[in-house]
């Protein structure tokens, strides 16, 4: 990105806090995404100054700081719309945690996926809990009931699954991860 | 004068209809960022500053009802260029009839 260059040294320095702060509330954004947001707020800030006929260039520049606003609240809508749409694209679970997080406050379907998405990492410690107590750990199946992890002490309840717990536990949670993804592309585009 | 509950409606409609006026101004043609700021003022006396347009167009985009592109420039700093699509056609026809409606009620 092109920096905007400034005579007076305080202005310039203004503006190069405002560029930083853009960039560290961007900061999880992929590198083409934040050139993206980087470039659109220079963009704003640059076509102000130029259109606006002031001799006071710092003046200006607070002018169109105040305008564009804090960028914590700027840039909000862009980075939850990009992280959902790069979660989406790469699969990726880091970037998915991140989008849920985003997006929590923006709908019911989110904090459901949110809930989805910390349930897919119970089984991945099921199965580490599974190798390391093998007789606690499993699917249980009692008088009318069924149970699906620890189990502490095992009464009036049988262990159905045995080793398959392991390959189970893994299966389900390749399900929820395909689910959570297919059920956020759904909702992308439902809007 | 207006009252203070005049003023906030006042504000309040003018936010909810804002997404029109934009697809109404992008329907015309194309525009980036600030052009759009200057449109709305011009066309619909709107007072929008840059921290209400940004989120505002990025949502759009969202709903596939914009597109974009970046058009490199002499000064070096590109403009992003916004343009309505097929879909924000449809959206922005709707809305007028739907603003049509409640005004018919309205007056009647």
């Amino acid at each position: 990105m092109k920096s905007i260059q400034f005579k007076s040294k305080s202005a310039q320095r203004v503006y190069d806090d405002y560029i930083n702060r853009c960039q560290k509330t961007i900061k999880i954004l992929s590198k083409a995404d934040k050139e993206d947001c980087l470039l659109e707020i220079n963009s704003y800030i640059y076509e102000f100054l130029a259109n606006t006929e002031a001799e006071d260039e710092m003046e200006n520049l607070l002018n169109i700081i105040e305008r564009l606003g804090p960028p914590e609240e700027t840039l909000k809508e862009a980075i939850a719309t990009k992280k959902t749409e790069q979660a989406i694209k790469t699969f990726n679970p880091k970037f998915l945690f991140q989008a849920l997080i985003l997006n929590i406050s923006n709908g019911i379907i989110y904090i459901i996926l949110f809930v989805l998405f910390l349930l897919l990492f119970c089984f991945p410690v099921l199965i580490v809990l599974k190798l390391i107590y093998p007789n606690e750990v499993g699917l249980y199946v009692g008088e009318g009931s069924f149970y699906v992890g620890f189990v502490d002490s095992p009464v009036r309840v049988t262990e159905i699954s045995g080793n398959w717990f392991i390959p189970f536990a893994l299966v389900i949670s390749c399900s929820l991860y395909l689910i959570i993804i297919l059920l956020l592309k759904l909702k992308t585009k439902l809007k | 004068m207006k009252t203070e509950f005049l003023q906030n409606w006042d504000t309040q409609l003018k936010k909810g209809i804002l997404p029109l006026f934009v697809l109404k101004a992008l329907s015309k043609k194309e525009c980036y960022g600030y052009e759009l700021i200057q449109e709305l003022k011009l066309s619909a006396g709107l007072e929008v500053t840059e921290g209400t347009i940004y989120p505002l167009l990025i949502r759009l985009m969202k709903y596939n009802l914009l597109t974009s592109k970046w058009v490199e420039q002499p000064s070096g700093i590109p403009r992003k260029y916004y343009q309505i699509s097929d879909l924000g056609k449809k959206a922005l026809k709707e809305m007028k009839s739907s603003i049509q409606m409640t005004m018919t009620k309205i007056v009647k």
